[in-house]
């Protein structure tokens, strides 16, 4: 004899009877109704065009361009230790070259669009380059064939203003 | 509150409990007090489900406290056969309150293998497992 | 003079050991895209938690159970599952965000990469829970956490401008780049940040483990109420540090460096060593807290002998499931996902689970059967009806909202 077949007191238990017989299709149903509005929601943005990814891009690696020059400057005024500073590079860093990846990705379809992800990958290119530099910097202070520290952020400034502008051309189309 | 038919509940002697209130689900301890499993199901001897019961047939009779697997059939359905029931036998049982307690210790029981295995196995195995915290 | 000892170090235990990298996480992000505006969340999920932990607290010193126990035991084996299931598996990804914060709090120390201090961290975790006094666990990741208040002080040496910060954080509103569904969206993601569901069940696991009865309940109380609100301040702090230095630069805050990098700017290479002790002593407690909890609600479901108050070897099942727990942890981490993504998506899951472990706990509270005459109060539960609306709306509005923001992208 089963033990489930004792009618019993109590108000949780009993709601513990009674819910295991709401009908079979109601999970199934609010489960095609999600999958229905992810799907709408996903389409919505596939449909934007490369404009908004590039746009994202180039704010996510303006903040982490951002953050490097912070940690120099913090570097320079001896404010952050260096294993600290190159830490941060490196997470910034990651971050434009995950930008980066995701502007490859795209596929333009028209000449406009194109020419937007050559421009956008020549500037985050140039961001790759100022990290290079930095990295340097920081890396190695013996300050020989070595870039200084000052010539990492003077990289990186020519980069984030190149992001600016990629920014504010995108902004505008 | 009884159906025409039935013949009413002779008085018993001792405590009435609800098996699913007060046994299902319970904590089972030892006689030391340490937790040995919860009881997942229970045993009940006497005649099966959709069996025709003649006039005059005794009650069902609680044979034992079932936990371990069992608790997957008692919440998808469907039923374990019996030589794979882990079992503690109803005479084994000397409190029911709050928690279950046994009159035995948790040792020697059927119910608790996986703990010794894993004990044995495994936790005895890693340095300081016997190590007493206090 | 013993007994007030006692309670500062209740206190300040309870202070330092609020935040975790949840908090750390959320908070920053938060302050670098909203600036403060969101604060009123900190808020209302700190009397959130003060209401939660107060109810554990007193279900276990009262009827010597912990919650998980009796969720079974009240709710039946199915809504137990259901429970079980998802706390467990929110839990395993607390633990795994845990452990990784660790590890990235390390790697900015050492400039060793986090992925080789990932398995340092997770034995050190298990050691520590399988050797450490429970006591002396919680006081010392506790009292060393309390150096996050260099939070606060970092903010002061900023010399921010108060009027505008505390305009920004009493008249909310949405800042201009950003959306109206990103602004709720983490508005939940901070409300599950604060509310952690794994603080209850730890909370009244460890009320057993201590052995409280209900004389102490009175000093629970008072850790509950004067430590958690002070700890929502530290949050606060966070807060407002990023939104003080990283906001006007543009920064959103994507990694652990940028979290500390106001510190560094405010309180220098003295500010950052305390940060780092306190970022590694938070997060190493809260691996500790979590990994514990997912021991105690497997444990507490099916009857296991469980406690850090028993022998390893009288607790075997107990012991083996949190080695487990750890070691997905660890292989999760190791295939280089990284930790801050991870905790950003925990502590929205944590929202949206948080009815699951709050009713069983307003049930039982309220049971006499359990607590005799330490049942709820009046006003107890008519706050705790508000918090439950509150509670649900987050966890329904948690995932559209995750989908149309693109997880606050």
């Amino acid at each position: 004899m089963r033990s489930g077949e004792l009618r019993e007191p109590g108000m949780c238990r009993g709601w513990e009877a009674r819910v295991p017989d709401t009908p079979a299709t109601a999970p199934r149903r609010f489960l095609t109704l999600g999958l229905a509005a992810f799907a709408i929601c996903f389409l919505a943005g596939c449909s934007g065009g490369i404009s908004e990814s590039v746009s994202t891009a180039a704010k996510d690696s303006s903040s982490a361009v951002a953050t490097a020059r912070l940690a120099l400057k913090q570097d320079m005024d001896g404010k952050l230790t260096r294993a600290a500073t190159a830490t941060t590079l490196d997470d910034a860093q990651k971050e434009v070259e995950t930008s980066r990846s995701t502007v490859q990705k795209l596929s333009p379809a028209t000449p406009a669009d194109r020419d937007t992800q050559r421009q956008a990958l020549d500037v985050l290119d140039r961001c790759a380059a100022g990290f290079f530099t930095a990295r340097a910097a920081v890396s190695a202070d013996d300050g020989g064939a070595a870039p200084s520290t000052a010539d990492g952020d003077r990289a990186l400034a020519a980069a984030q203003d190149a992001l600016e502008q990629l920014s504010h051309m995108v902004g505008s189309r | 509150m009884t159906s025409p038919g039935l013949v009413p509940l002779p008085p018993v002697p001792g405590r009435i409990l609800d098996a699913q209130l007060h046994l299902l689900d319970r904590q089972v301890l030892d006689h030391d007090g340490v937790p040995v499993t919860t009881v997942d199901d229970l045993e009940l001897s006497g005649p099966d489900i959709g069996a025709e019961i003649p006039q005059g047939t005794p009650a069902p009779v609680l044979d034992a406290l079932l936990t371990g697997p069992v608790l997957g059939t008692r919440i998808f359905g469907g039923r374990p056969p019996q030589s794979r029931l882990i079992r503690i036998p109803w005479k084994d049982v000397a409190d029911v309150g709050v928690v279950v307690r046994l009159g035995v210790g948790g040792e020697g029981l059927d119910a608790s293998w996986v703990e010794r295995w894993v004990r044995d196995r495994i936790i005895a195995r890693i340095p300081g497992g016997r190590h007493d915290p206090r | 003079m013993k007994r007030l000892l006692g309670v500062a170090l209740g206190v300040l235990t309870a202070i330092g050991g609020f935040v975790d990298i949840g908090d750390l996480v959320t908070n920053a992000v938060v302050g670098s895209r909203f600036g403060l505006s969101l604060v009123w969340v900190v808020g209302v999920g700190v009397l959130g938690i003060c209401l939660f932990a107060n109810m554990s607290g007193r279900v276990a010193a009262a009827s010597g159970r912990a919650t998980f126990e009796v969720i079974r035991e009240r709710l039946g084996p199915r809504a137990g599952l259901a429970n079980l299931s998802a706390s467990f598996l929110i839990n395993l990804m607390t633990v795994t965000a845990e452990i990784g914060g660790v590890a990235l709090a390390l790697q900015l120390a050492s400039s060793v990469h986090y992925l080789l201090w990932i398995p340092v961290a997770a034995v050190a975790v298990w050691l520590v829970i399988w050797r450490v006094k429970f006591s002396i666990m919680e006081n010392v990741t506790g009292l060393l956490g309390l150096t996050l208040i260099v939070f606060a002080v970092a903010l002061f040496l900023l010399k921010p401008d108060w009027g505008v910060l505390a305009g920004q954080a009493l008249a909310p509103a949405v800042p201009a780049e950003e959306t109206a569904p990103t602004y709720w969206y983490f508005a939940i993601a901070l409300f599950g940040a604060a509310m952690t569901p794994y603080e209850v069940f730890f909370f009244s696991s460890g009320a057993v483990e201590e052995g409280w009865t209900v004389k102490d309940l009175v000093q629970s109380r008072i850790n509950v109420l004067v430590g958690f609100p002070l700890g929502g301040l530290l949050s606060v702090a966070i807060a407002g540090c990023a939104a003080v230095v990283l906001l006007p630069a543009g920064i959103s805050v994507t990694s652990l460096s940028q979290v500390i990098l106001p510190v560094a700017e405010g309180a220098g290479k003295l500010g950052l060593a305390f940060v780092l002790v306190g970022v590694v002593a938070a997060t190493f407690g809260a691996a500790l807290e979590t990994t514990l909890s997912s021991g105690y609600t497997l444990a507490q479901f099916f009857g296991w002998s469980w406690g850090k108050f028993r022998r390893p070897a009288q607790a075997a099942r107990f012991h083996l499931a949190m080695i487990i727990c750890m070691l997905v942890g660890i292989g999760v981490l190791a295939t280089g996902v990284d930790p801050v993504l991870v905790t950003e998506y925990s502590v929205v899951f944590s929202a949206i689970a948080l009815p699951l472990t709050y009713l069983p706990i307003l049930i039982v509270s309220n049971d006499p059967q359990y607590m005799g005459k330490h049942v709820n109060g009046r006003a107890v539960n008519v706050l705790a009806m508000v918090y439950l609306v509150i509670i649900l709306v987050a966890s329904v509005a948690a995932i559209p909202l995750m989908i149309v923001t693109g997880a606050g992208a």
